[in-house]
């Protein structure tokens, strides 16, 4: 088990060294377009020529990457382009908003999912099952940017009952949450209820519980004692692989919603062409992305015996 | 030389105007802006004009106005962007977030009439070659320093040195010179710049400074309220060059709070305005909000109106005309239109292939057809354009013959360039003022098609553009509102200056320009312009579908707001209805 984890963290860095050398590459190998892009369109080529010397841009290249995975391992990646501050203090801020947004949304989106994934999975084929199917497929197809604008021409605009955006400019205000996270809830919670759905009723028609049913066992056991624990393994990874879906879904729905988290941040940035924050904002989510399938990768193993087994035995 | 009641002389061209008025050889609208810029004051002017017309003129906004009522904020969804370096704004929004804090020595109101701000008046010489500038005295910096010729004088030396890369020297053309930078361009030719002429600038005491240009511009007080031409403290380098880290100005607010891409928060200085004792229908007068926010919410119109109609915000910069339906349905809500020369161009680089072919820019202009874009684009308003940057709402505009589209011709000059096959072209287009931009492009696309010439649009992000936006050899660039045509023309289309980004020169324009540029009369300037007009039509340098209206939307609780062509914000007679 210890040795599955230490081969996942290895290649967890690995990729994340893969990532950040060819991010560089892309973005600081042109050093001419770099300084361009910190002077300004109007800056002559003397003005950048100076400034590179200056900055150290005339080194090796690859001195210049191995100092800079230095400065970002220390947290640092330089100052944005256009916030004019240090790209540090943008990051941590915008990802806490996100974490808030994302919180949020698990928090609602887990429970509501699981509960009608496994009523609906619990009778395949009955009533119940094929109106949350019906349901969660259709939330699931439409996209956040169309349900975002059915919402707000409903709340905002019709009835009038909720902000339109939700910048925070006068302070927390839980009002200015409850459209981006409905959003997100409604568009993520059909497809972790149609996985829970499809795992409880695989694991309804197995032998084991086929087996606790004819031994006598009230339903409510059969279903909390057996049926749940087993059903929920397949759930789990894909809850924690919407770690990695939430931080690039959120995009659409923070700037519909001018919210300001790290979706917007990562979007203004590659707008604006603002290299130290793309760098510093793609690293951020490599890093979500590798680290939340190395979290399902062992949470997975952990829950589901027979993987193991099937590892130890080859 | 003619002196009014005052002793003051007055410009010989005042006479000649009130002539014309009398006569009607011009009208109400031209005669204020020209006796104005000639240095009658903007009452006097009024005065005048009701005289000779019989009519009885109100001031604009007194007549609208009951009862106005001091305090409150004012939240505006607007883009906010950085804001270091007002020689360098490029943005509207940019001048905007400061346009309260850092003030003009003149400015245009929204009657499109130009008035003493900074200055108190002005006067020019007669072959308006030397234009004098007496500055108000008593205004003093938000650091207690007195404001004088000196600041003045250093922002022009600013604007026109190379180094700052100010768009103003375009503006002041007349106050440069080439000069020989000592290095050389890649065909070995000595590479050449502009700079100051010496002496374009004198101080001639205190509270007077004079501009010497090399040739006649009518359009100086006019020049001196574009976005780039606040003026700062004469100690702004001195302080690090940024306005956020050193925010002294001479406006009755000043930066309280500000985050990029976030917010803008003016609030009220700890002194009195000097501004509260002026008489003037727009900047005068007391200053009634304690506060201006700007909050950013995306460029996009959508957002800043749901901000709008969940009352997070008074007002919205702007409202796209995808909107406009919705922001009326919101209660309360007062649209507001002017109509602008606000405009875009597809316009054609003529040093790069194919397009330093004449005949294929001639082809490629013959093919469009302008008079089906405002009811497509912009359901019926809007006006038609007719390549040559000049709009009909300016007041030099000569109308030229109908512009006819003919697709034969057009197939007639590509195969003469050797194009008898057809040809692929790409166009980039960065929506930087609203998707209305690639519309434009996709129904020019089909305009093209029967001449055999294939439309690739390359859209592309807003920013993205901004970068490319004088190197790609064919683009969508939109210009902004400026009160007088030959003003675009000067930034745009003279040989040489920074925004030429069609890389156009034409001796034979710039001197017609010159001339008209030179011009008083009315009638006379008009007539120039016809030459200036056809030049730069002829010689096919961009394709001008159409002119835009512009929207905008705010609460009615907000008063004494009027909506400026160029969405300039002046909101010093604004007070907010409890």
């Amino acid at each position: 088990m210890l040795k599955l984890a230490l081969r996942r963290f290895g290649a967890m860095v690995l990729i994340m060294a893969v990532v950040s050398f060819l991010l560089f590459l892309i973005f600081e190998s042109d050093k001419l377009a770099v300084a361009g892009k910190v002077l300004g369109p109007y800056s002559s080529i003397e003005q950048r020529e100076l400034w590179l010397e200056k900055e150290g841009y005339n080194r090796p290249f690859l001195v210049r990457y191995g100092e800079w995975v230095a400065d970002a391992l220390r947290g640092d990646f330089g100052q944005s382009i256009r916030f004019k501050a240090p790209v540090s203090d943008l990051l941590w801020p915008r990802l806490a908003n996100t974490a808030i947004l994302a919180g949020l949304v698990f928090a609602l989106m887990i429970p509501l999912s699981l509960t009608l994934g496994v009523l609906a999975g619990m009778r395949e084929g009955s009533l119940l099952d094929r109106l949350l199917s019906f349901l969660s497929i259709g939330t699931t197809s439409i996209p956040e940017f169309a349900s975002a604008a059915f919402l707000v021409a409903l709340f905002v605009f019709e009835l009038r009952w909720l902000p339109g955006t939700s910048s925070m400019t006068g302070g927390f205000d839980w009002r200015q949450l409850v459209l981006p996270v409905a959003v997100l809830v409604l568009y993520d919670f059909g497809y972790v209820a149609r996985m829970t759905r499809a795992s409880m009723a695989e694991v309804m028609t197995s032998p084991y519980i086929r087996t606790a049913v004819l031994k006598g066992l009230p339903r409510h056991r059969v279903i909390l004692g057996h049926a749940l624990r087993n059903a929920l393994i397949a759930p789990f990874t894909v809850i924690v692989l919407q770690l990695n879906w939430l931080l690039s879904g959120v995009i659409v729905v923070e700037v519909f919603f001018a919210y300001k988290g790290f979706g917007a941040l990562l979007y203004e940035a590659a707008m604006f062409g603002d290299i130290y924050l793309i760098e510093a904002c793609t690293m951020v989510a490599v890093f979500v992305a590798v680290f939340s399938q190395f979290l399902s990768d062992v949470g997975y193993t952990l829950l589901n015996p027979r993987i193991r087994f099937a590892r130890e035995g080859g | 030389m003619a002196k009014g009641n005052d002793g003051r002389r007055i410009h010989p061209g005042v006479r000649r105007m009130t002539a014309q008025l009398a006569a009607g050889r011009c009208d109400r609208r031209e005669f204020l802006r020209t006796v104005t810029l000639l240095g009658v004051s903007a009452p006097a002017a009024y005065a005048m004009a009701g005289r000779i017309l019989g009519q009885r003129l109100v001031d604009p906004l007194q007549a609208a106005q009951d009862a106005p009522r001091r305090g409150g904020i004012l939240r505006v969804s607007m883009p906010v962007p950085e804001i270091k370096d007002p020689a360098t704004f490029d943005w509207t929004e940019k001048s905007n977030c400061v346009r309260h804090m850092v003030e003009y020595l003149t400015y245009t109101g929204p009657d499109n009439v130009t008035r003493p701000y900074l200055a108190e008046r002005w006067e020019a010489s007669d072959d308006l070659t030397q234009w004098t500038f007496h500055l108000r005295r008593g205004i003093t910096w938000h650091n207690g320093d007195p404001f004088d010729a000196e600041d003045v004088v250093f922002n022009f030396t600013r604007w026109l040195d190379p180094a700052t890369g100010s768009s103003n020297q375009g503006l002041f053309a007349a106050m440069t010179e080439e000069y020989d930078t000592g290095e050389k361009n890649e065909d070995g030719s000595p590479k050449m710049g502009r700079r100051m002429r010496s002496g374009a600038i004198e101080k001639l005491d205190d509270y007077t400074v004079r501009l010497n240009l090399s040739r006649p511009v009518l359009s100086i007080p006019e020049n001196l309220f574009n976005y780039p031409t606040a003026i700062v403290h004469r100690d702004f380098e001195k302080n690090g060059g940024d306005l956020l880290a050193w925010p002294v100005g001479t406006g009755p607010y000043t930066i309280a709070d500000f985050a990029v891409g976030e917010k803008c928060i003016l609030k009220r200085v700890d002194r009195p305005y000097w501004g509260e004792a002026l008489e003037d229908p727009f900047i005068g007068g007391p200053i009634y909000l304690d506060e201006i926010h700007y909050y950013d919410h995306g460029a996009a119109s959508a957002a800043q109106l749901a901000a709008f109609a969940s009352g997070q915000v008074d007002m919205t910069f702007e409202v796209g005309k995808d909107s406009l339906q919705m922001a009326q349905s919101v209660p309360g809500a007062v649209l507001y239109e002017v109509t602008t020369a606000q405009t875009g161009v597809m316009r054609m680089q003529v040093d790069k292939k194919p397009f330093d072919d004449p005949r294929v820019r001639k082809a490629v202009q013959l093919c469009c057809n302008a008079e089906v874009y405002p009811e497509l684009v912009y359901l019926g308003r809007g006006t038609v354009g007719e390549h040559h940057h000049v709009a009909p709402i300016h007041p030099e505009y000569f109308p030229l013959p109908r512009f006819e589209p003919d697709v034969a011709e057009a197939r007639r000059l590509l195969a003469e360039a050797g194009y008898a096959e057809g040809l692929e072209l790409t166009i980039d287009v960065g929506n930087t003022n609203g998707p209305w931009q690639q519309q434009v492009c996709e129904i020019f696309r089909e305009q093209l098609a029967p001449a055999g010439i294939r439309l690739a649009i390359n859209v592309m992000p807003a920013p993205q553009y901004w970068e490319i936006w004088d190197k790609t050899p064919f683009g969508f660039t939109s210009w902004t509102h400026r009160p007088l045509g030959t003003m675009v023309l000067s930034l745009g289309y003279r040989c040489g200056v920074p925004w030429n980004e069609t890389r156009y020169c034409n001796k034979a324009f710039d001197e017609a320009l010159d001339a008209a540029e030179s011009t008083l009369d009315v009638e006379e300037r008009r007539r120039l312009m016809e030459r200036v007009e056809r030049i730069l039509r002829d010689d096919a340098v961009i394709v001008q579908p159409l002119w835009q209206p512009k929207f905008t939307v705010a609460s009615e609780k907000v008063k004494g707001f009027r909506a400026h062509p160029t969405q300039y914000h002046l909101f010093h007679r604004v007070w907010i209805d409890a």
